[in-house]
């Protein structure tokens, strides 16, 4: 069985040869650690912050070797920036992304991450130009991985989730404020949000991928971030069109959130395909949910990203071997972590997570 | 009190049973509808037309203060029963700012007295301002005298903001784990410059745990924004 195979089994819910292993990011130290190669231009996560196609290229090349080097079955791709597009290049050092929003450079993880907004009234957000998902040189980046991964890996889309990308754009006070002042706003924005997304899946016809992965939190510890009654009226329509843009294309739909996701758990598993990162500091419990909702739901985590950073290659393997005991059995299972490989996630902890699936995830499960 | 607007529909709804009520003052009525304007989260607009009121029927910033932490107490008490979510803490803080502006002149003037200063921010290394803003603003609510020193925020910078402002409590957030370690470092910098001693330092932030705040000798820790007024509370009495 091949690795693109091994996920294809995986996600229709069947027990392959062993259980596929990924992350959904590696933080650039790792990627030059475990490659020995050198990332040549900047990057974000979350956002093209340069449509500089040779910088882009290394990036995805580097990607590419990484994953191949720890054998992840599932590589993770993202929208590029338009071909004529550039970042804002603001004067106390930060830079502004195609949604307004305006990142600072970390750093420790040699990333850009969104911590503003240019966006500071609703007026703002009424006239602010949204990107064009059909403009020329949106799929690069996609094209690329194809390219590179062919039919031997599988590859999963990220997209942004709309209501997390308005929450961001807006900032979380000013999202919350907006609500209240003109709650239709607020939901034009994440419906049009939505119908950027609704075109990309259309145009990823070109390209064959695997997966579809929605980024952007639902969820902090303590439970969603706007009440349940939001979420069914404003923001799972909006999911729904885009999981059913996605099933015309033959591929599923995965929801990524952190945070503590049970209240929306009922609704979200007649929604998506699978489940992303699982957080099990916040209460996000793999072998529950695995009982409840495992028939319908692909299930993607949780080895805990703090015992990464902070424990022992023991600790991991241990916590490895038991996300496999009590998600892996029947299939529908890749582990990852419970978010992305940190800059400061101990590199021998991320290898001994790796080691252990291998050895400890062959199917049929052996372990009690 | 007004109900809550329609803007609101999408948040969640306090349908308390309303109890059976003696006879009160006017100003005891308008105190009690700052309570509920806090209590429903019914906006910024609505916290400030009900401390306009408070003060036009003679109640004192103090009473106001005490009648809006009330209210707050009941946010965060629905919030850990997950009948509020984020959104209604976020909207509670801003509602909060709102009447504190309108009160700020009136209470420097009175012989109100904080219940102590805290200085607080998130750790160097990490940007995320959500948390750290949130346990200023209830805290704030709860009496503190709050000094935002923002995010990013070094070991001397920390040092320094000790030492311009004399806090009772040194506050520490962050949200990422490779930012965790940089809570021990302001630790370490504050008893090198002979601060330890002279005031309480409480961290909190999604990655940190009872465990980590012993580890690194910190007096208290808050699991969330409610929690760590709590706590605050507690290191003071």
């Amino acid at each position: 069985m091949n690795m693109r195979d091994r996920v294809l089994t995986t996600l229709d819910h069947q027990e392959p040869d062993a259980v596929p292993v990924t992350e959904c990011a590696i933080d650039p130290p790792h990627l030059e650690a475990l490659t020995g190669l050198k990332l040549t231009g900047e990057t974000s996560i979350q956002t093209p912050v340069s449509a500089n196609r040779k910088d882009e290229m290394a990036a995805i090349e580097i990607t590419y070797q990484c994953y191949k080097r720890l054998g992840f079955e599932l590589i993770p791709c993202e929208l590029s920036a338009p071909d004529d597009w550039d970042a804002v290049k603001n004067p106390d050092g930060t830079i502004t992304d195609e949604w307004g929003r305006i990142l600072r450079y970390t750093p420790v993880t040699r990333t850009w991450s969104p911590f503003r907004s240019m966006l500071h009234t609703p007026e703002d957000l009424e006239r602010f130009p949204l990107p064009d998902p059909e403009a020329s040189g949106r799929l690069f980046g996609i094209e690329q991985m194809k390219k590179l991964a062919k039919d031997d890996f599988a590859l999963a889309v990220f997209v942004r989730d709309p209501f997390a990308h308005v929450w961001e754009m807006c900032t979380p006070d000013n999202f919350v404020r907006w609500l209240y002042q003109n709650p239709n706003l607020v939901r034009k924005t994440i419906e049009t949000l939505a119908d950027f997304n609704v075109t990309i899946m259309k145009r990823l016809r070109e390209i064959q991928v695997d997966l579809v992965i929605s980024g952007g939190d639902y969820s902090e510890k303590n439970g969603p971030m706007v009440s349940p009654r939001f979420f069914r009226e404003v923001i799972f329509p909006n999911l729904e069109r885009q999981v059913e843009e996605t099933h015309r294309l033959g591929v599923k739909f995965i929801k990524h959130s952190d945070g503590n996701l049970n209240p929306l758990l009922p609704d979200l598993a007649e929604i998506v395909d699978g489940l992303h990162s699982l957080d099990p500091t916040a209460d996000m419990d793999i072998g529950g949910i695995k009982a409840r909702y495992g028939a319908r739901l692909v299930l993607m985590g949780n080895v805990a990203v703090d015992n990464l950073c902070r424990g022992t290659p023991d600790d991991v393997i241990e916590e490895t071997k038991d996300c496999l005991r009590r998600a892996a059995p029947g299939g529908g299972y890749i582990l990852t972590s419970s978010n992305s490989w940190f800059a400061d996630a101990k590199l021998e902890n991320c290898l001994a997570m790796v080691e252990a699936a291998r050895k400890y995830g062959k199917y049929p499960i052996q372990l009690t | 009190m007004n109900a809550r607007p329609e803007s609101w529909e999408f948040l969640s709804r306090n349908d308390r049973a309303t109890p059976e009520r003696k006879p009160m003052s006017q100003k005891q009525t308008t105190l009690r509808a700052v309570t509920e304007a806090f209590a429903d989260v019914l906006g910024p607009e609505e916290a400030e037309r009900c401390v306009h009121l408070a003060l036009k029927n003679s109640a004192s910033p103090t009473e106001i203060i005490q009648s809006l932490r009330d209210g707050v107490e009941v946010v965060g008490q629905k919030y850990h029963a997950q009948e509020y979510f984020l959104s209604e803490l976020i909207m509670a803080g801003l509602m909060c700012e709102q009447a504190v502006a309108i009160l700020r002149p009136a209470l420097a003037s009175s012989s109100t007295s904080m219940v102590g200063r805290v200085v607080i921010g998130t750790v160097r290394g990490d940007i995320h301002d959500i948390g750290k803003k949130l346990v200023s603003t209830m805290l704030m609510s709860a009496g503190f005298d709050m000094v935002d020193i923002g995010v990013d925020v070094g070991p001397d910078e920390f040092v320094e903001a000790a030492r311009k402002h004399s806090p009772m409590i040194l506050a520490m957030s962050c949200l990422l784990t490779n930012a965790m370690d940089e809570m021990s470092l302001v630790s370490k910098t504050l008893e090198k410059a002979g601060l330890r001693t002279s005031l309480k330092v409480l961290v909190g932030g999604r990655p940190i745990n009872e465990n980590f705040a012993k580890e690194i000798g910190a007096d208290g820790y808050g699991a969330d924004a409610v929690e760590a007024v709590k706590s605050a509370k507690s290191l003071l009495s």
